[in-house]
């Protein structure tokens, strides 16, 4: 005899090959409704492979209780808590981003001194004779046919004028790129804020042709919205020999 | 009445329920939940000025519920991405030694059969297949209602046809209760 815990382990032993939970947007859009019919059929599959964000959903959400109940928070229980939270609200960071700065207070100061150092580079090379930048168009991975082959950097001149096109429309307050190695993704070579360029699907972004020796890249491209980074697209770019 | 004010009678009334709404739903410990609890009021707080509708507890149970998806998300995500080691790697944590010959048939075996049931799951119409995996993971008649927009009614239809599908396929002997809830 099979029983109902049986059947719910044989469910549990793919766990491994579960889909991504959707993301929170996703489910807040979802919940609202705001999901065209197949989309948010797609996110209830997605959900029904985690019973705990199911949960989320589903569970309970409890009465409001009356003064006089003993749930109902006394003067001094409340007064501890509301001070505690009076105090988060007065840093400007709600208290955790702060925490992230303490972290990585090192490496900023770090990367101080490096683009300091690059600056001061890039402001004597600008006092020599440059040639004109070329415009490097990137498409998305995924989005460059048959083999998906690396964005190659042909163009001459000093720098290259990266100009990954965005196909996601919606609007962030900032955006970042960052540039990897493609061969050792954990070694970052470059992380900055970039504008929007003159196309309003593309960024604008520079880079020095010294600082992109012969190889192959990966170019993030992450939207920012408040203390929110998503990521949006993702280039492999390849630097031919010269 | 100031925000302050609306936010301090809302907090008095729902503090201690919803830190018991995160232990019981979620099996979150008590610290925790009162974490989850903090944030949440936290984040109603930060929005109140924003907020422009009459029922400001449904807000804040969006918020209780959003914060519970980000955390459980989190959590998820984290188990997704643990870290793998590579198989040829000497250096990682040696596999134990290969069980004997009866243990490894019978793990075997019991591998076969949870294939089986999976499998047979998984060919199930999409409506039933949903109702069944939620039944499985202990929800009940009127959550599974709930999540899927049907009616109470048609979620007992779907798990009675995915019941009755599962017992051809896999037999008699593997038949699901059928009035458990």
């Amino acid at each position: 005899m099979t029983t109902k815990s049986e059947f719910a382990a044989a469910l549990m032993a793919e766990d491994h090959q579960r889909p991504a939970p959707p993301t929170a947007e996703k489910m807040l859009a979802f919940t609202r409704g705001e999901l065209p019919p197949e989309e948010a059929a797609g996110i209830r599959e997605r959900l029904i492979a985690y019973p705990d964000l199911v949960r989320t959903l589903t569970a309970q959400f409890p009465e409001a209780a009356e003064p006089g109940d003993p749930d109902y928070l006394s003067d001094d229980e409340f007064a501890g808590r509301w001070a505690a939270l009076q105090k988060r609200r007065q840093r400007p960071d709600g208290g955790r981003v702060l925490q992230f700065w303490r972290a990585f207070g090192a490496i900023a100061a770090t990367l101080a001194i490096v683009f300091g150092a690059m600056l001061w580079r890039a402001q004597m090379q600008l006092k020599e004779p440059r040639a004109v930048w070329q415009e490097e168009s990137l498409l998305p991975d995924g989005q460059r046919g048959l083999g998906d082959k690396a964005n190659e950097l042909t163009a001459a001149g000093d720098s290259y004028l990266l100009v990954p096109s965005l196909l996601d429309n919606r609007p962030f307050e900032r955006y970042r790129a960052e540039i990897i190695d493609a061969s050792n993704p954990q070694r970052s070579l470059w992380r900055g804020d970039v504008v929007r360029g003159s196309h309003d699907d593309a960024l604008v972004i520079v880079v020095g042709r010294e600082f992109l020796k012969p190889g192959k890249y990966k170019l993030l491209v992450y939207g920012i919205a408040g203390a929110r980074q998503e990521p949006l697209s993702t280039y492999t770019i390849r630097v031919p020999e010269r | 009445m100031t925000n302050d004010d609306r936010f301090q009678a809302l907090y008095r009334k729902y503090y201690k329920r919803m830190v018991r709404f995160y232990v019981g739903s979620f099996r979150v410990s008590q610290e925790d939940a009162e974490e989850l609890t903090q944030d949440a009021f936290f984040r109603f707080l930060e929005a109140m000025d924003e907020y422009r509708g009459d029922a400001e507890w449904a807000y804040l149970e969006a918020i209780a519920r959003n914060v519970a998806y980000n955390r459980i998300r989190s959590q998820n995500t984290a188990k997704r991405g643990a870290e793998t080691v590579d198989i040829n790697d000497r250096n990682s944590v040696p596999e134990p030694a290969a069980p004997s010959e009866p243990d490894y048939a019978q793990r075997e075996e019991a591998a076969l059969r949870s294939k089986l049931l999976r499998q047979a799951i998984a060919e199930l119409p999409a409506g039933s297949r949903e109702c069944i995996q939620l039944w499985l993971n202990d929800f009940k008649y009127d959550e599974i209602a709930k999540f899927l927009g049907i009616t109470l009614d048609a979620v007992k239809s779907r798990l009675r046809d995915a019941k009755k599908i599962l017992r051809a396929r896999l037999g008699d002997s593997n038949a699901l209760p059928e009035d458990e809830e």
